[in-house]
């Protein structure tokens, strides 16, 4: 595997399950790492064993979460200089909440509408530049 | 009970029919009013201070009217009169009086000098008022606010509750039921993938209800931003985007360039989205279809516009069903929607001092009007 894992932050257990056949069905064969609310997202993100780097190549990240929001963890991810840069796209559970999070989000690469909906998904990484990275047609090894 | 004031020896001879007159109406006045020399002491005392104080006029009469003022106000006393050696008049809408009984009371107060014939001050007169009532009521407004606003607050917590949390148990049964379909069709006969293919379908539909009343309540919650609107061009660019949407019907749009009115740029154009979104979407049975956008004389109005279309119209018998929301007079079949985008454009035409109505009949076409006169918030 050449790229890097991604990083899911939502609490919802169906929609966990949902964003992994998700991703599976778009060929994005990379390892997710689930995080179920804010707090376990800023552990894997910021934990000692990253001092150096990052290891997500993208995080998918739910807004209302338990313990920490995702707001916050959004903050906590573009204030430190080793996420800067990392893509996040914003999982949105409705158009109103979008049109909320849009109005003062700094941030955010994209949204995407649960459950994670291909199309936007597809547009999303494709406009992050991810496409490649990410979506690998080829045949996945096995074992 | 009439009686002329005492301690004017003009009074004691026989009243003009003025003095007289004036008597009656202290006498009848539900205020306390009280007559003072420059020194403070009481020398006249009406049925409504006696009422309002709860002394009668002979424990009264001569006692200072210190006696009528709570202790610690005693030093605004002097101070009045202070101001009233100057000349001047003092009113006070808001302090307080004590009862014969101990007990205070808020009251509003107005002390005046009353002068003699040749101009010398000679004395005070007071009219008290007992404002209890009045702030009671005052009281009451301002708890009435404040659960208003509380009530308003928890009407946010709960848009964003439904906006969230009744999505979620959606989205499972929308998902999972794709899922079914996807992963497992092959082990579905035609009818069980039917059965999946239903729930996908009625959970996507309560999505979109939950969507359009969420639309729904912002709508009337919105703050007002009025602005000069050419409706015309608003309009003429809608038209676009359903023509562009739909290239392959061909509608002839009648467009009235420009129409000024005082709106909110952002819900009228909802108002307009909603009137000719339907009207596209009731012409598409229609070979020659026909959308018109004007305006007609308006009456006490700033403005009356109509969106006129030949389409497949409505039975006037249940005109009045039309802009209640979640109401609909065609089957999703035979035309899709939830039945709530009349219902905003009522909301948003009464938010800018208008209505709204329709003329239709089946088969026949329809029209609906909507007039506009917003006023600036003071």
């Amino acid at each position: 595997m050449t790229s890097r894992p991604i990083l899911l932050v939502e609490d919802n257990l169906d929609d966990v399950s949902l964003t992994l056949r998700a991703l599976r069905k778009n060929h994005i064969l990379n390892d997710v790492t689930v995080a179920h609310d804010g707090a376990e997202a800023l552990e894997h993100l910021f934990n000692e064993d990253n001092a150096g780097r990052i290891p997500y190549g993208l995080v998918l990240l739910d807004l209302k979460l338990p313990k920490v929001d995702g707001m916050e963890v959004l903050h906590r991810i573009r204030a430190d200089e080793r996420t800067q840069i990392t893509p996040v796209v914003i999982l949105t559970s409705s158009r109103l909440e979008e049109d909320i999070v849009a109005g003062y989000s700094g941030g955010a690469n994209a949204f995407v509408r649960k459950p994670v909906n291909f199309t936007e998904f597809t547009e999303a990484i494709s406009t992050l530049g991810m496409f490649w990275l990410l979506v690998n047609e080829a045949i996945p090894e096995r074992g | 009970m009439v009686r002329a004031p005492s301690e004017h020896s003009e009074a004691s001879r026989p009243g003009t029919h003025l003095q007289f007159l004036a008597a009656i109406v202290v006498s009848a006045s539900e205020d306390a009013i009280v007559g003072k020399t420059i020194d403070g002491l009481i020398t006249s005392w009406n049925p409504g201070a006696e009422r309002i104080f709860g002394y009668t006029e002979q424990e009264i009469i001569g006692q200072p009217t210190t006696v009528l003022c709570p202790p610690d106000l005693a030093l605004e006393f002097t101070e009045i009169l202070g101001r009233i050696r100057q000349g001047e008049s003092v009113t006070q809408d808001e302090t307080m009086r004590q009862h014969k009984d101990g007990t205070t009371f808020p009251a509003s107060v107005t002390v005046s000098p009353i002068r003699s014939e040749d101009g010398t001050l000679i004395g005070t007169s007071s009219i008290t008022r007992d404002i209890t009532e009045q702030r009671k009521r005052a009281d009451r407004l301002v708890e009435a606010n404040r659960n208003l606003l509380e009530a308003n607050k928890n009407l946010e917590a709960f848009t964003y509750s439904v906006s969230h949390d009744l999505r979620a148990p959606l989205r499972a049964l929308s998902g999972f039921s794709e899922a079914l379909l996807e992963d497992y069709g092959d082990v579905l006969d035609e009818q069980g993938q039917e059965y999946a293919r239903r729930i996908r379908a009625a959970s996507e539909q309560m999505a979109t209800l939950i969507d359009d009343l969420l639309h729904l309540s912002r709508v009337a919650r919105a703050e007002l931003r009025l602005r000069s609107v050419d409706l015309g061009a608003e309009a003429a660019r809608i038209a676009g985007e359903l023509q562009n949407h739909d290239p392959d019907r061909n509608v002839n749009f009648v467009i009235q360039r420009p129409v000024r009115a005082h709106a909110d740029r952002t819900l009228i154009r909802t108002v307009l989205e909603n009137l000719l979104g339907n009207a596209w979407k009731f012409t598409s049975g229609r070979d020659e279809a026909s959308i018109e956008f004007g305006t007609r004389p308006a009456g006490d109005a700033a403005i009356c516009c109509y969106v006129r279309d030949n389409g497949a119209g409505f039975d006037p018998q249940y005109v009045d069903k039309l802009f209640t929301p979640f109401q609909r007079l065609h089957t999703v079949r035979e035309f899709p929607g939830t039945g709530v985008g009349l219902a905003s454009v009522r909301q948003i035409v009464e938010r800018h001092g208008g209505r709204a109505w329709a003329e239709g009949s089946v088969s026949e076409g329809a029209t609906f009007y909507f007039t506009l006169d917003a006023k600036e918030p003071q």
